[in-house]
């Protein structure tokens, strides 16, 4: 009995084992590649610039696109009771599971100049959203939401609701009691939708390439630099790379330092 | 659970089954750019009706791109860009090529989407301003030829100011007029297939000021399959031809 004991916790040792060479090996391998002595030069170019300043404006605006629509869903979700509630909740995660270059295609489906919406808006005002920057924005945002709306749902389930009773029971208007008890007592969850829909934003690829093209300082973003670059400077890609890998990595030693529960 | 035991086990068998199905049989991996996707594919099938026990796969895709996996070695015993310069480095920089021989041109054209919206009647309009111009990237061949294109017909400025997206290659732009996203795109004539014609109008680029592509095809060193890709070579170079007429390229100079 101790001996299969002592061997299932063998296996378990080299899988575990096994299963951190499987994350950090790749990490290690584009670190080994980086041509150092040309990285320099790589990210100051003027184009690993503008996509990484354009990759910052479209992730910090699908995190807020994501946030502003996600809280009201999150609130009615956790909140009320309305028939058909399960199938909305599904149908908003569906977008985290959802191969990203299938939601390009239905957002052109949607917004594109022949799509429903993006039809009319083209026909009528002369707008066309493919190839701009809120195209951009709103393929970030299609990936990002469902994470805001999982994150503020999960806060508002936990708080506790009888502050908000209480509050309300001694004439606080509902708009009151939301900013003066709800939202300061949810801090922790909006802050922390919000990083990980921006981390989840800056990494997005498949959905902006098919609805918002490539094109340097509108929609190339830094995951399509990588991309291009990779097509014709293999070293120049890794170095880029690794500015998405340091900037994911600040994202979760920011997120687990104050938001995430130690073990 | 057993049903689903069951099923993964005949899942197993079948995997099993396409993987060693006899030890005569051989396979040859051919990296052939994404303009060549609807000839080669045709030429592919036809080689393996000739020789029953050869499989050949394909993977389609920017010259600039397939090239940069051979010097990464990535498995391929056949390479066919859409531009000389792709073949010559993988002959300085990677394993090396042998039996190099040109076996294809093509020339290039405007496309726009059949309701044209932003009324596109010649190569010039594509520098007036508002028109939304699709190009593949640079690197990629079919972006580097439409560039000389534009150079050709002295628009680069005024048309490069329209451009609004990069694509990855040849079928992206052809994708993005498709969808009636873009204005107007620069492709091969070659990418104006029957499935597309009534769907894109082709706009042809004057003599003087087109440009044209070459296709050189060879067997990559080291490909280990060295004679069944030698044969496929000789099959696009003869046979294939005339599937390459069909669809619409132009026979070597």
């Amino acid at each position: 009995m101790a001996a299969q004991k002592r061997t299932t916790s063998g296996v378990f040792v080299v899988l575990a084992i096994l299963g951190i060479a499987f994350v950090t090996l790749p990490l290690a391998g584009l670190i080994q590649r980086t041509p150092w002595s040309r990285a320099a030069d790589v990210l100051t170019s003027d184009s690993s610039l503008t996509a990484l300043r354009l990759s910052i404006v479209v992730a910090t605006s699908a995190a807020v696109l994501s946030l502003v629509l996600g809280f009201p869903m999150a609130w009615a979700l956790s909140r009320s009771s309305f028939p058909g509630r399960r199938v909305f909740r599904a149908l908003v995660i569906l977008p985290l599971v959802m191969p990203p270059v299938v939601g390009g295609v239905a957002l052109l489906a949607v917004f594109g100049r022949r799509g429903f919406l993006g039809a009319p808006l083209y026909d009528v005002l002369g707008v066309q959203l493919t190839f701009t920057t809120p195209a951009a924005v709103l393929a970030a945002a299609f990936v990002s939401f469902p994470l805001a709306v999982l994150v503020i749902e999960a806060g508002l389930r936990s708080l506790d609701a009888r502050l908000e009773e209480a509050a309300a029971s001694l004439g606080g208007s509902r708009w009151y009691v939301l900013r003066r008890v709800t939202l300061p007592m949810l801090a922790p969850q909006i802050a922390a939708a919000l990083v990980l829909c921006w981390a989840r934003a800056l990494g997005e690829f498949g959905a902006t390439i098919t609805f918002a093209g490539n094109l340097q300082g509108r929609t190339q973003t830094l995951p399509l630099a990588v991309f291009e670059r990779l097509q014709t400077d293999p070293d120049g890609a890794i170095a880029l790379s690794l500015l998405l890998v340091a900037l994911s990595l600040a994202v979760i030693v920011g997120l687990r330092e104050r938001f995430l529960p130690a073990p | 659970m057993r049903r689903a035991l069951a099923g993964m086990g005949t899942l197993v068998l079948l995997l099993v089954g396409c993987g060693g199905s006899g030890s005569e049989r051989s396979e040859i991996t051919v990296l052939a750019a994404a303009s060549l996707t609807g000839a080669f594919t045709r030429i592919g099938a036809d080689f393996e009706q000739v020789n029953p026990d050869v499989t050949v796969r394909f993977s389609f895709g920017p010259s600039d791109g397939l090239a940069t996996q051979i010097l990464e070695g990535a498995p391929a015993d056949v390479f066919a860009p859409a531009s000389p310069k792709y073949m010559d480095q993988v002959r300085s920089d990677g394993p090396g090529v042998t039996d190099q021989v040109e076996f294809a041109r093509n020339e290039l054209a405007v496309i726009v989407p059949s309701d044209n919206p932003a009324h596109v009647g010649s190569l010039d309009d594509l520098a007036r301003p508002g028109v939304k111009l699709v190009l593949a990237a640079v690197g990629v061949p079919a972006g580097d030829y439409a560039r000389g294109v534009l150079a050709n017909a002295g628009i680069q400025k005024g048309a490069l100011a329209n451009l609004v997206s990069n694509e990855e290659d040849v079928k992206g732009v052809v994708q993005k007029v498709l969808l009636g996203e873009a204005d107007a795109g620069i492709v091969y004539r070659t990418d104006v297939t029957p499935d597309i014609e009534v769907r894109v109008r082709e706009i042809s680029i004057p003599d003087g000021e087109n440009v044209i592509a070459t296709y050189p095809i060879a067997v990559i060193d080291g490909s280990g399959r060295t004679p069944v890709a030698g044969a496929f070579v000789r099959f696009v170079i003869g046979p294939g031809q005339a599937t390459l007429r069909t669809f619409g390229f132009l026979p070597p100079a």
